[in-house]
């Protein structure tokens, strides 16, 4: 009995000691920030003041505001719309990587990951010459004469966002979905023909199950992250545009209301959590991994 | 079930794959019913031979008909043909239920019909109860016979194999070949058969194709292919055989060639195959299969026998047979097989000891290709 018990102390002994480092590191940059954050939420809050005692009023203006509803039903609408169009336009960069062209497989991986490593600024101000009033894409249109007058929706918009977005991330989308797909053998597709499934049943109910592990990762990847989005919006997105992103950094950077900021970014912390929760449970990723 | 269903009959089937050439005009033809083996060298054109049966690959040019009706271009799922692989290729996201109602749900069968007809054909292969569980929780034996009843349980008139008991071990092997046996006699569905086992291919067999290099060399009965093949392709890819390269002497009618090997001297033997080929001075092959040789301490009263002495070079005992590795003059080795009669009164030949062999002109085969 002792002899086991003293194994077993030691035995945790190891393990506490392989984890301390990185829960030390997670508790000085991450758990404490967050837990001041979460404790100056149930605050009293105004500009620039901050008053110890203990209130709900930040999560009820929140949850009152039609501004800010708006703001949070924008990013869930761009982030989702977002994430649907990515991994539709990924679907087929992904199957043709990893099925037809083993020559070209790096030429084409390398194409899609240079994006990733220009400038963010650069690539937005690209964007914005492209999108513009008089930017390339409406004088093209308009000297084609498909259209008399510039097109409004281009650049500051939900589109713009949206577009923008999807050009930041497609690489994050694309990559783990090949790889899923390059897992899934041959042989297991060609056994779903011969049984009598066409194409169309074999990617609904081989490829697409199978490529649920892919798809997750880039959930996290990527959704996730345009959740919280505020430079793009800020940038391209205009008033009709505005994500939560953009409240909580005004709340902290010009509005100074940390409270009303804190508690706008536990929502959506809250949002998350539950949607990942959610992802999980309906993938039945359990399984698969 | 119409007998006559289930005829299989490629014509000059011919693939490359960039410079390769995978398949260079292959042809053969299987009846209704038959269990039909493809046997082979690794890169012989196997796999790519009944990837274009199943529609999976079409071929640079050649035909394939099913019951004389033209299906080369024909997609894989209009074809009434499946396909067991080598990995067995189960879905792995999906239980062996769903695995194997995936063919009779394409094809729209009741449920009702299909949950019967899942626990039937699990019966048969004595997984019950297996039902719910996913294809990683079994052992490799259980995942080819979930595979199998997968690719039958709609009745194909064709089934093709590709080396489907090639990932498993010997036990589980020799068990399965007789579980597909049984299934192919109760099932009476065309079985394709591919393999690069020759002791699978003629245990299996109703009939053998051996290929080698993209083409078929020989088509034949086991039996046949054993006893008489070909070329020495042939005889040393089936089965264990002595092949002694040789120049003719002499040639009588009736196949019967008189051979000069160096090293041996002259012996008798018979030719099947290419035989107008045959005349003096021709180099030809002799292949004398090891189980055909007598080994003795004394020679043979008949002279009607091939005969030439030899020293016990080496002794491998198999259970079944002894195999002896005898050594000829001038370096040579002759394998011989004897069966293992375990006769205690009679002394059994040791190492080093001087014996004779001999054997019939008939199991003498002259090999001219
Ligand atoms: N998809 C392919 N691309 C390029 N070459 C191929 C392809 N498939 C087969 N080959 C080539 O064609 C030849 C025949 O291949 P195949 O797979 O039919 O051989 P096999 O007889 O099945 O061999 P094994 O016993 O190893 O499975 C080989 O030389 C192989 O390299
Ligand atoms: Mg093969």
């Amino acid at each position: 009995m002792t002899r086991r018990w003293r194994y077993l102390v030691s035995q945790y002994a190891a393990l506490a000691a392989n984890m301390l480092p990185p829960l030390i590191y997670l508790l000085i940059f991450f758990y404490i920030p967050m837990s001041i954050l979460l404790v100056m939420s149930f605050w009293k809050s105004g500009y620039m003041t901050l008053t110890p005692a203990f209130t709900l009023e930040n999560y009820k203006l929140f949850f009152s505001s039609p501004i800010y509803l708006r703001a949070l039903a924008n990013t869930v609408l761009i982030a989702t719309g977002t994430m649907l169009a990515l991994i539709v336009l990924s679907y087929p960069i992904a199957y043709y990587l990893a099925r037809f062209s083993p020559r070209h497989e790096r030429l084409l991986l390398f194409l899609i990951i240079i994006p990733v490593e220009i400038n963010f600024l650069i690539r937005i101000f690209a964007w914005k010459i492209a999108l513009g009033r008089n930017g390339i894409i409406n004088s093209a249109l308009m000297s084609l004469g498909l259209i008399d007058e510039p097109l409004q929706f281009l650049l500051y918009s939900k589109f713009a966002v949206a577009l923008v977005l999807a050009h930041e991330w497609l690489p994050y989308v694309v990559i783990p979905l090949y790889l899923a797909l390059k897992g899934i053998p041959q042989e297991v597709i060609d056994a779903a023909r011969s049984l009598g499934a066409n194409r169309w049943d074999v990617f609904w109910r081989i490829i697409v199950p199978l490529s649920v592990p892919g798809l997750f990762a880039s959930f996290v990847l990527v959704y996730i992250p345009m959740l919280g989005e505020f430079a793009v919006p800020t940038l391209v997105g205009g008033p009709s545009g505005y994500m939560l992103g953009n409240v909580i950094e005004s709340q902290f950077l010009s509005a100074g209301n940390w409270g009303l900021g804190s508690a706008i970014g536990f929502v959506l912390l809250t949002i998350i959590l539950i949607l990942v929760a959610l992802v999980l449970k309906v993938a039945g990723l359990e399984r698969l991994l | 079930m119409d007998a006559a269903r289930g005829g299989l009959r490629v014509e000059n089937l011919y693939k490359r794959f960039g410079r390769d050439i995978a398949l260079d005009g292959v042809s053969f033809e299987i009846k209704p019913g038959e269990f039909f083996s493809l046997l082979g060298p690794s890169g012989c054109g196997k796999t790519t031979t009944l990837r274009i049966i199943g529609g999976l690959l079409t071929p640079d040019a050649g035909r394939v008909y099913l019951n004389d009706e033209d299906i080369t271009f024909l997609p894989p799922e209009k074809r009434d043909i499946n396909i067991v692989f080598q990995h067995y290729a189960l879905f792995p996201h999906l239980t062996v239920f769903d695995n194997v109602a995936f063919g009779p749900r394409r094809q729209g069968w009741p449920e009702k019909r299909i949950k019967e007809e899942v626990g039937r054909l699990l019966e048969m292969v004595h997984l019950q109860g297996y039902e719910h569980k996913y294809p990683r929780e079994l052992s490799g034996g259980e995942q080819q016979r979930v595979a199998l009843i997968r690719a039958l349980i709609t009745r194909p008139q064709v089934l093709l194999l590709d080396e489907p008991l090639g990932a498993l071990d010997l036990k589980i092997r020799q068990q399965l070949q007789l579980e597909l046996i049984n299934i192919q006699d109760a099932f009476h569905i065309t079985f394709v058969y591919v393999t690069h086992d020759q002791s699978e291919a003629l245990a299996m067999g109703d009939r053998i194709a051996v290929m080698n290099e993209g083409r078929i060399l020989q088509i034949g009965d086991p039996r046949t292919i054993y006893e008489n093949p070909v070329n020495r392709f042939v005889a040393y890819f089936i089965g264990n055989t002595n092949l002694l390269e040789g120049k003719v002497v002499e040639v009588q009618p009736g196949g019967l060639a008189r051979v000069h090997i160096p090293g041996i001297g002259e012996m008798w033997g018979v030719c099947r195959h290419h035989c107008d080929q045959l005349r003096p001075g021709l180099s030809v092959a002799v292949s004398v299969r090891p189980e055909k040789i007598n080994i003795s301490r004394t020679p043979p009263d008949d002279p009607g026998y091939n005969t030439i002495a030899g020293m016990v070079q080496d002794i491998i005992y198999l259970g079944v047979s002894i195999e002896y590795i005898v050594r000829l003059e001038q370096g040579l080795t002759l394998r011989v097989f004897q069966q293992n009669l375990a006769d205690d009164a009679r002394q059994l030949i040791t190492w080093d000891e001087i014996v004779w062999l001999y054997w019939l002109p008939a199991h003498a085969l002259v090999l001219v290709e």
